[in-house]
């Protein structure tokens, strides 16, 4: 998990890229990043939440964003929080997964996983606050619901994993999975602003209710 | 060109463990493919995703099409 000392200093911090800067040297799927900041996920409640958690003295003042354009769920989320840096001020830096390994050790997901996006809230003086990584436990319990299904529907022995489903199974037990949880996306958006609430709302002691 | 049906063809994205894990299983077992990169190119990407979500997909010269690899559900593209 956290480690006590952090590569993220505020002169670090500081090389990371503008959202704009980002797109830029994006090679593929700017159409997608241009869909999402337009269909944009944030209610009036979320961006009157995220700017009452900025108000704060130690509140959230930056952003940091592990990404990379290619993967689903970073053009699916960090649309969000650049809309999350629009609405509050604060300032959002992307910093690119794989040239920025250092970073990302800091932010494994179950402390090894190198999952993005993850979304690390600071203090203007860059002190951690909390982090989002990936997707919400919510859509990661609908995934497990999902998987259960399948099984279910494929006659598969629960606990079965792609892994260790039979070959003959195996294409048909992910298609299935992938057709299930890809109409889920626009909600699991709404998932994540929830969850970046509650994680805020948990780290700076600040009453929620989305 | 008859060549690409000989071998598969492997879309890719570079930073994805199951595709790093997929070529390097190929790799060592002397597997010939072709690796079109999707991270690289929006229309290899869109040429990906007409055949699925999830990379590394695999387009076997007999047509038949597999996604990610050891069971990773690999990189949403």
């Amino acid at each position: 998990m956290l480690q006590t000392t952090t590569v993220v200093t505020p002169a670090r911090f500081e090389q990371g890229l503008r959202y704009e800067e980002f797109l830029a040297q994006a090679k593929v799927n700017r159409d997608k990043f241009e869909l999402y900041y337009k269909d944009q996920a944030l209610t009036a409640a979320d961006v009157s939440f995220f700017k009452k958690a900025a108000a704060l003295p130690n509140g959230p003042a930056k952003i940091l964003a592990l990404a990379e354009a290619w993967c689903g769920d970073v053009f699916r989320e960090l649309p969000t929080a650049e809309r999350i840096a629009e609405a509050t001020g604060m300032d959002l830096r992307i910093f690119l997964r794989d040239e920025n390994p250092d970073i990302m050790d800091e932010f494994l997901l179950n402390g090894k996983a190198r999952a993005i996006p993850v979304f690390v809230f600071y203090t203007k003086e860059t002190r951690y606050i909390t982090h989002f990584t990936e997707r919400s436990s919510g859509a990661h319990k609908e995934l497990a619901a999902i998987m259960d299904q399948v099984r279910s529907q494929l006659n598969l022995p629960p606990g079965t994993t792609f892994a260790t489903a039979p070959e003959a199974s195996k294409q048909a037990f992910l298609r299935e999975v992938i057709a299930r949880i890809t109409p889920r996306f626009p909600e699991w958006r709404k998932e994540s602003i929830k969850e970046m609430r509650a994680l805020l709302s948990t780290a700076l002691n600040l009453p929620d209710q989305p | 060109m008859q060549k690409d049906r000989e071998v598969p063809i492997v879309y890719t994205i570079r930073g994805c463990d199951a595709c790093v894990k997929l070529l390097r299983k190929w790799d060592s077992e002397g597997v010939k493919y072709e690796e079109r990169r999707a991270d690289l190119s929006q229309e290899v990407l869109e040429e990906a995703r007409n055949y699925g979500s999830v990379v590394p997909i695999v387009v076997w010269p007999d047509g038949r099409i597999e996604q990610g690899f050891e069971g990773a559900l690999g990189c949403f593209i």
